[in-house]
């Protein structure tokens, strides 16, 4: 020891206690059985030091939270990798927890005069259960706040004190700013301070009474083998630690890190789940309805915890032999039966649950899509701004509550107009050209006559037509010229005027046809004279503000992939592309969102 | 004997893997920690920002204008919002120069002198010409002025880039 550690240790007496600490007999011999219980303390390490750092990047608001966490995850370094550690390692800890609590159960070291470590241990389990619960919510994303709200709509069933328990954790009557400052408290403040008290207890305690050896074991080795807890214990402990750091960082790699849904939405209808920890309590509370709602959500789970905590009291036989303790084991592992078959059947019933599937797949896309829009910055408003600052998801609104009565896309809609799906495509264009009176146009009423040409001739002509206002992706110079001639020269210009904005004829002015310009003026006005004039159907749509009618122009656009350009740059371009995968193509594969992901 | 030995193999090993597992956990929870070191978090969303047509601002004449812009603040844009206020001095036709509004003494208001076609700085009375030109006063030095470049006459300010 040198002179500095040596004036250090007479004012600290660290080295003391540090051998103190490390310098544990441990009978019978060092374990791999008894490495949970440390496992769960470095978990408990790794929580702490990634939340800690994770705490510094976060904002407790509603209107913040989600956007805080997605700068964490897509704008930081290591934001995703931590976020990712913290994720799944909370349930690493759930596992290796009910683990510790089997080993502790089959040793039967929860017999005297262990009783109160068994009980402390209980708690624990519960405080980590509760830590799962309360982070959950924090992101503030669909997942976590619908999931969410099945928990605290169960603390609401307990009879009496149910909608005060509800609230205080609410912090008022529904979600919102209180709810989420509450469970952040909760979760970093109470919740750690909780499980640090226990913990401490519980170690205390176990330092007391030392180990539960294998049962096997006879009194003459226990007695005679001991081994030093430093470094023998403690060396299986740390092989088993970084074991557990390497799986869980893999495992984050592999899953690409923790999910962050959209912002949560409280007017969406959003199929709650929750934590895979929790499914079995879910599970169980299909069967209980209307009045035994309450077994399932109070009855249930208060029985199997006063189990847990009785259990050192009601199993006073001495014997830590397993054929001793058989109804014991029935009990407790047909509780573990119950809780593996509840999960089991929901798991399985999502995944047989086209809903359930499709709304996953929905999720992704949205949350692929929220990530897009929120590089550019989230308003102040919230997370949830984001969508209604993107023109596409606006005009796929607009055209939902204005044009579906008459219009179809993609099956989807009314037939009173023409059908929308590939809306202004060259195809969609040529097929007009070819029968204005099939059902996909302007049906039996069309006024203009079918052209009799080849398909090739008609896209020509639909070539043409598209390219006046710049809006084509891709124009063929050889087929506009043919085009161009084709409508010029031909019959068209007997009822119809191009080149001439304003000019009127028979049939509507084709000058720069399905521009954004000619269907903006259309819209709001169809029955002017230059568009249909009095054979016109459709209503007129003059209340749209600018803002609405130029994001429909756009939704429409995006209808097919020939008129994609609306900006000439070409980022525009691929986000419209992306935009127009996520808004149209419910049931994209695999492929497409990985890019859209991959971004 | 030998058991001693194993024990201080496992002692070495248990060192080493613990520094390894601790220094694994360590890498990005600080690389977390010091993203800001390595990242701009808070900045403006433009670089140079327009704050008018040239005709906007006679020539010898300097005008004291409000300059808006957006702001990224992690994950929050803020549009609009006002950054501060500059002198635009039009030199000539289509020269100018964009100077700070704060004096390089101690950072006070400095306002036009109209009458004395002065630049005074009214805190401990600091003298500029129309150029920003330190006459006299406590001054270290002159006018802080922008980097600024003309497009299509509307005039443009970086306004995070002073010379």
């Amino acid at each position: 020891m040198n002179a500095i550690q040596k004036w250090f240790e007479d004012r600290t007496g660290i080295r003391t206690l540090i051998k103190f600490a490390l310098d544990e007999p441990v009978h019978g011999g060092a374990k791999w059985s008894y490495i949970f219980g440390s496992g769960l303390i470095f978990l408990f390490i790794l929580q702490a030091a990634t939340g800690i750092v994770m705490a510094s990047y976060y904002s407790p608001s509603a209107t913040d939270a989600w956007g805080s966490v997605y700068y964490l995850q897509h704008k930081t370094s290591f934001g995703w990798f931590v976020r990712g550690i913290h994720h799944f390692g909370s349930s690493a800890m759930m596992i290796l927890a009910i683990v510790h609590l089997f080993q502790v159960f089959i040793f039967g070291a929860y017999k005297k005069p262990r009783e109160l470590n068994w009980i402390s241990g209980v708690v624990l389990l519960m405080v980590i259960a509760f830590f799962g619960l309360t982070g959950y919510l924090l992101p503030w994303d669909q997942k976590g706040f619908w999931a969410t709200q099945v928990a605290t709509n169960i603390m609401g069933t307990l009879p009496v004190i149910g909608k005060y328990i509800k609230s205080i954790h609410l912090g008022g009557s529904d979600y919102g700013n209180f709810t989420i400052t509450r469970f952040f408290t909760l979760h970093v403040f109470l919740l750690p301070i909780t499980l640090i008290s226990f913990l401490f207890a519980h170690l205390a305690l176990f330092r007391k009474h030392g180990v539960t050896p294998y049962w096997k074991m006879s009194e003459e080795t226990i007695h005679n083998r001991v081994d030093p807890f430093w470094p023998d214990q403690v060396f299986k402990d740390v092989v088993f630690a970084i074991g557990m750091y390497a799986a869980l960082a893999g495992w984050v790699f592999w899953q690409g890190g923790a999910e962050l849904q959209a912002p949560a939405d409280p007017a969406s209808n959003y199929l709650a789940r929750p934590e895979w920890y929790f499914l079995f309590l879910f599970q169980l509370l299909k069967y209980c309805q209307g009045p035994f709602l309450i077994v399932g959500t109070v009855i249930v789970p208060a029985l199997a915890i006063a189990f847990l905590f009785a259990l050192p009291f009601i199993d006073r036989n001495p014997s830590k032999w397993p054929s001793k303790r058989i109804p014991f084991f029935c009990g407790v592992f047909s509780g573990l039966a119950g809780v593996v078959a509840l999960t089991v059947l929901a798991m399985h019933h999502d995944s047989k649950d086209i809903h359930i599937i499709h709304q996953h797949e929905e999720a992704e896309i949205q949350a692929a899509l929220a990530v897009k829009l929120a590089a550019k910055g989230i308003a102040p408003s919230g997370g949830l701004s984001i969508f209604e600052n993107d023109p596409l998801i606006l005009g796929k609104k607009v055209y939902e509550s204005n044009c579906r009565v008459c219009h179809k896309v993609q099956g989807e809609g009314g037939d009173t107009g023409p059908d929308f799906t590939d809306f202004g495509s060259r195809g969609w264009v040529a097929g007009l050209l070819k029968n204005p009176k099939d059902t996909r146009y302007f049906k039996e009423p069309a006024l203009m006559p079918p052209i009799s040409l080849p398909d090739e001739t008609l896209l020509d002509m639909s070539e043409f037509l598209l390219s006046q206002s710049g809006g084509l992706l891709n124009p063929n110079v050889e087929r506009v010229a043919k085009g161009q001639d084709l409508v010029l020269k031909g019959n068209c210009v007997v009822c119809h005027a191009i080149g001439d904005k304003e000019q009127k004829k028979l049939g509507p002015n084709l000058t720069a046809y399905l521009s954004k310009g000619w269907l903006k003026e259309f819209i709001r006005n169809p029955t002017a004279p230059k568009f249909y004039g009095a054979r016109n159907k459709m209503p007129q749509f003059d209340k749209l503000t600018d803002k609405e009618m130029d994001a429909l122009i756009q939704y429409l656009f995006s209808l097919s992939k020939d008129r994609l350009i609306v900006s000439q740059r070409l980022e525009d371009v691929k986000e419209r592309l992306i935009c127009f995968w996520t808004t149209q193509h419910k049931d994209i594969d695999r492929f497409w969102r990985q890019i859209l992901i991959k971004g | 004997m030998e058991n001693k030995s194993r024990r201080n193999f496992l002692k070495i090993a248990s060192h080493a893997l613990g520094g390894t597992l601790a220094a694994g956990i360590a890498v990005p929870v600080v690389g977390l920690a010091v993203h800001p070191w390595m990242k701009e978090t808070i900045f403006g969303t433009e670089d140079f920002i327009a704050i008018g047509a040239l005709e906007d601002f006679p020539v010898g004449r300097p005008k004291k204008i409000t300059i808006t812009s957006s702001k990224m603040d992690a994950w929050n844009v803020f549009d609009g919002l006002v950054m501060g206020s500059v002198w635009v001095v039009r030199t000539g036709d289509n020269s100018l120069q964009v100077l700070s509004v704060n004096c390089p003494h101690l950072g006070c208001g400095v306002d036009w002198g109209e009458d004395v076609k002065k630049f005074l700085c009214p805190c401990h009375e600091g003298v500029f010409d129309i150029n920003g030109q330190k006459l006299s006063g406590p001054a270290p030095r002159n006018m802080y002025s922008y980097e600024t470049k003309i497009e299509n006459n509307t005039i443009l300010l970086n306004y995070k880039r002073m010379v």
